[in-house]
């Protein structure tokens, strides 16, 4: 194509916030007057066969509209859908004015140098406690973590990336609680099998642990206000969830 | 637009003060205001610079010609010869049901993929115009799409949108006026028209755990309802 598309003149146009394996992540405006919208665009990727590339994209950035569509028809706080060029590659969805978990829980590392984050966890100047601003204790917020996973497992999405950098506090409103919201959907898929909201719980688990020191007070919150919300699935899904932690995440292929 | 529009303010004033002088004009002046409470409302226009193209749109109310319209656009459409010009571009705009319209973003939303449908030769439909209701209908069926969300008999209530260059800009606001009878209202006023019913209907929402989950809570409804649509017209390209 000589002449530019407009998702490719939109592109020039971005800020960009975060870039990834698969993906870029901007922030921008698609009509000059209105607000921001993050885009994410993934971008062609030279290792693969072209024609292997374009359908792999489509189907990708479709995927992920879908699952955002599924999870809002079902009640689950996520970002909406605001555009989509799927033959470009990009994904364009409500932006959320707030903060990764991950930049307000305790973390072990030095913040400066955090490499797998997916959005900036710009640092706090005052030195004043990161929840403040959200009006909620630690204890609410691994609530408000497990009954957003429930709601999304109950509508049979398996998200396929839990962790604290994919799950973001929206900045409280006039007379609304605050939300937890999930978000980068990239790896999500359809599944009813306990075995699959097993694994995506214990991939989870693994990323609290390895991302927050002495979090294991802060994971079984998390599951009892799951537990709470999946209701008569749960003594299953626990049970499955000891066997997945015995064996990882991988089902074992011997015999 | 703001400024042609700020002229003819003054031009009123102007004209009130050299009324004043005579006292039977003084005393119809506010009558004549009265006619036409939003007369100083002008369209909106979305500017979408990557698309190279805007968006013109006027909301209007108490629409009388909404039947005589559809029949307009159907003869237009097959119409020969010099005169099937004039008259396709008369018509040239997308007449769309208020009362399906839950938000400005989410004409804006449909307004946007059916400019970028165009861009790529993705059309589904035969102009852009008719593209726009054709994102915002949740199927595929094209006749049901426009048959919802187009003109009828019943409308009251009509958002006309036109997508095309800044070189419309001054003529594009009369050329609206001439096809459609009604007042012009604030977009403002769509809270008032909105057919939340109908919507829930329309994109199978009844059922949903996010809807049961408003409870009686309107308010915090009509937010979800309008959540969902915008991310259904805006994610209409990769529904199977």
């Amino acid at each position: 194509m000589s002449v530019k598309s407009p998702s490719q003149s939109l592109l020039e146009s971005l800020t960009l916030i975060s870039q990834g394996a698969e993906a870029k992540v901007y922030k921008g405006r698609l009509e000059a007057n209105d607000g921001p919208v993050l885009l994410k665009y993934r971008f062609k990727k030279h290792y693969r066969h072209a024609a292997l590339d374009t359908s792999l994209t489509k189907s990708r950035v479709a995927g992920e509209a879908r699952a955002l569509l599924k999870c809002l028809r079902s009640g689950v706080n996520v970002p909406g859908v605001r555009m989509v060029d799927a033959s470009e590659g990009l994904l364009g969805i409500e932006w959320i004015d707030g903060k990764s978990v991950k930049s307000l829980l305790p973390s072990g590392a030095v913040e400066e140098y955090d490499e797998d984050q997916e959005l900036p966890d710009d640092v706090d100047d005052e030195g004043e406690h990161p929840l403040s601003r959200f009006e909620i204790s630690s204890d609410t917020l691994m609530d408000l973590i497990g009954v957003e996973i429930a709601k999304m497992h109950l509508a049979d999405v398996i998200h396929g990336d839990l962790t604290t950098s994919n799950m973001m506090l929206r900045y409280p409103v006039a007379n609304a609680p605050t939300e937890l919201v999930l978000i980068d959907f990239g790896l999500s898929y359809h599944s009813t099998l306990i075995e699959d909201k097993a694994v995506d719980l214990y991939v989870l688990e693994r990323a609290f642990a390895s991302t927050h020191p002495d979090s294991e007070p802060m994971f079984a919150s998390v599951l009892s206000a799951y537990a709470a919300q999946l209701g008569k699935d749960w003594p299953a899904l626990r049970r499955r969830l000891d066997d997945v932690r015995l064996r990882g995440r991988k089902r074992s292929m011997v015999g | 637009m703001a400024v042609s529009e700020d002229m003819v303010v003054l031009h009123n004033v102007r004209h009130l003060n050299l009324d004043s002088r005579s006292q039977e004009s003084s005393s119809s002046a506010p009558t004549m205001l009265k006619h036409h409470p939003y007369s100083h409302y002008t369209m909106e226009i979305f500017d979408f610079p990557h698309l190279k193209t805007k968006a013109y749109l006027m909301l209007f109310s108490k629409v009388t010609n909404a039947a005589a319209l559809k029949s307009r656009i159907v003869a237009a459409s097959t119409a020969e010869g010099e005169v099937g010009e004039q008259e396709r571009e008369a018509v040239n705009f997308a007449f769309i049901d208020a009362r399906l319209i839950t938000s400005k973003l989410h004409l804006e939303t449909a307004i946007y993929q059916a400019i970028l449908a165009e861009c790529q030769d993705g059309l589904r439909t035969r102009t852009v115009h008719s593209e726009i209701l054709y994102y915002l209908n949740p199927t595929h069926n094209i006749t049901e799409a426009i048959r919802r969300y187009g003109v009828s008999g019943e409308n009251n209530d009509i958002f006309v949108v036109r997508v095309g260059s800044l070189e419309l800009a001054p003529t594009v606001e009369s050329k609206m006026k001439a096809v459609v009878t009604g007042t012009i209202v604030p977009e403002a006023e769509l809270q008032h028209i909105t057919d939340w019913p109908s919507i829930k209907k329309y994109h199978k929402l009844n059922g949903e755990i996010a809807i049961k989950e408003a409870g009686q809570d309107s308010q915090k409804e009509h937010a979800i309802v309008d959540k969902i649509v915008i991310s259904s017209v805006a994610m209409k390209s990769v529904v199977q």
